[in-house]
């Protein structure tokens, strides 16, 4: 009899739990606002806690890091000694490169991201899960004037946007790595405004739609954000350089494969430009 | 013990194992891949407590972490409740637990729940979820969660000592 109870109040325990999950879903993807407050409201309850927590055990995370990550580490070195002896060897033509770079930006008309009011923000939470490995939360948000959109940026270049409305103290940021992330670019010195997409962890950024086959793009050649009209990114904050190009002969395109120039693995500290297009425009 | 303070260890437990998770098991990572500690809390509280604790703890572990995660909210605590419930059940009915069948069964709840997880998720909309690296995921989190289960089953037993008794 005793058994039979507990099993009928296990089964109104699972049946209420269930129900209220799937409201939870549900209001969630309809971005119920006080679903989404009260949300905020429990991270910020949570949040010393976490702190706390991720200073004493940082250390632990990041000895494990270069434990588990010792060969990569070893052969990031080798390349990046190979790389500082090229550059070393062409230290001359790359500060011609640069100053190049920075005159056709200047001809281009193309604001400095430094002129755009910013925030700087540290990165709390790379993943906690083994599916969420194209975002990562950060320590700034509505407070500090941070809104749904804006982009973030590192000293490399666009790294991400901010995904879906902040919390008053922080915010989730999508990774340009993202397969669903979508810029608009150009390559510099051309005025061709074509769509980047991120490929995966680790992986290039693919251009795939605008660039027409007669636009003369060359491999090394840097990518930019393209700013047009109502773009949710400024013009001319760098995403990379192109190091593949092929042709799509049948619909007159080419199709770029652009290394990004910022690294969006450990992540410390990024930037948020606090820009509006619709203001901008006004 | 009272029933107070019972709730009160599993609070405290669920807590403690959802900010180490965050703070420090989510960083050590196996082909990048972390110990997937909430959902092995869901199943070791099933296993432990039966299947309406394992509802419950999955419940509550599911939502704790579904504040973290950029997926819908509630998706997490909706799949870690049927699997707490589910345990808790083949539990009580099948297994009869040797601690072995125990750790076993938390490595296989784990690859199921989180192949579920993925399937679910993606047919709600959400992206990047069912994809080539499913499998190495539901592998390296299965032999993660195999290890961490038994101070897992350990730990649920201090939570529910005389409620135990109570019952088994």
């Amino acid at each position: 009899m005793a058994a039979g109870t507990r099993t009928g109040r296990s089964r109104f325990t699972l049946i209420f739990l269930l129900l209220s999950s799937a409201t939870l879903v549900t209001l969630d993807a309809r971005d119920f606002e006080p679903l989404q407050r009260t949300e905020e409201t429990l991270t910020d309850l949570i949040s010393p806690l976490r702190s706390g927590a991720d200073r004493l055990f940082g250390p632990v995370g990041d000895a494990w890091a270069g434990v588990t990550g010792y060969d990569e580490l070893e052969a990031e070195n080798r390349e990046l000694r190979e790389e500082l002896q090229q550059l070393e060897a062409q230290q001359i033509l790359d500060s011609d490169a640069a100053i190049r770079l920075e005159l056709l930006l200047d001809e281009l008309g193309l604001p400095y991201v430094q002129d755009i009011p910013n925030v700087v923000a540290e990165v709390v939470t790379a993943n906690v899960g083994n599916f969420d490995r194209y975002s990562v939360q950060i320590n700034r948000g509505a407070e500090d004037g941070i809104r749904n959109g804006m982009p973030v940026v590192t000293r490399g270049g666009l790294i991400g946007r901010i995904d879906g409305d902040p919390g008053r103290g922080h915010s989730r940021v999508t990774l340009l790595t993202d397969p669903s992330f979508e810029v608009g670019v150009l390559a510099v010195g051309t005025d061709d405004v074509a769509l980047a997409s991120g490929s995966g962890h680790g992986g290039p950024l693919m251009v795939r739609k605008g660039l027409e086959i007669d636009t003369e793009v060359a491999v090394g050649q840097e990518v930019v954000t393209s700013g047009v009209d109502r773009s949710r990114y400024p013009p001319g904050i760098p995403i990379g350089t192109v190091t593949e190009i092929d042709y799509d002969e049948a619909r007159l395109l080419q199709l770029l494969t652009v290394e990004p120039s910022a690294n969006t693995d450990n992540l410390s500290f990024v930037t948020v430009l606090l820009y509006d297009p619709l203001a901008e425009e006004s | 013990m009272t029933m107070a303070s019972a709730y009160s260890r599993s609070a405290l437990f669920l807590l403690t194992a959802l900010v180490l998770h965050m703070a420090l098991f989510s960083d050590l990572r196996i082909l990048g891949v972390a110990p997937e500690i909430p959902l092995a809390i869901a199943v070791t509280a099933g296993l432990v407590g039966g299947p309406e604790r394992g509802a419950v703890a999955g419940f509550a572990i599911g939502l704790g972490i579904d504040l973290y995660l950029p997926t819908l909210f509630g998706l997490s605590a909706l799949i870690y409740t049927v699997w707490g419930y589910s345990v808790g059940l083949l539990e009580e009915r099948i297994f009869r637990s040797a601690w072995w069948i125990n750790v076993l069964v938390t490595a296989a709840a784990t690859a199921g729940g989180l192949l579920v997880y993925a399937v679910l998720g993606e047919l709600l909309g959400e992206a990047n979820l069912y994809t080539d690296r499913l499998y190495v995921v539901m592998g390296v989190a299965a032999v993660y969660n195999l290890v961490l289960s038994l101070p897992l089953l350990g730990l649920w037993r201090w939570s529910w000592p005389s409620l135990l008794g109570e019952e088994h």
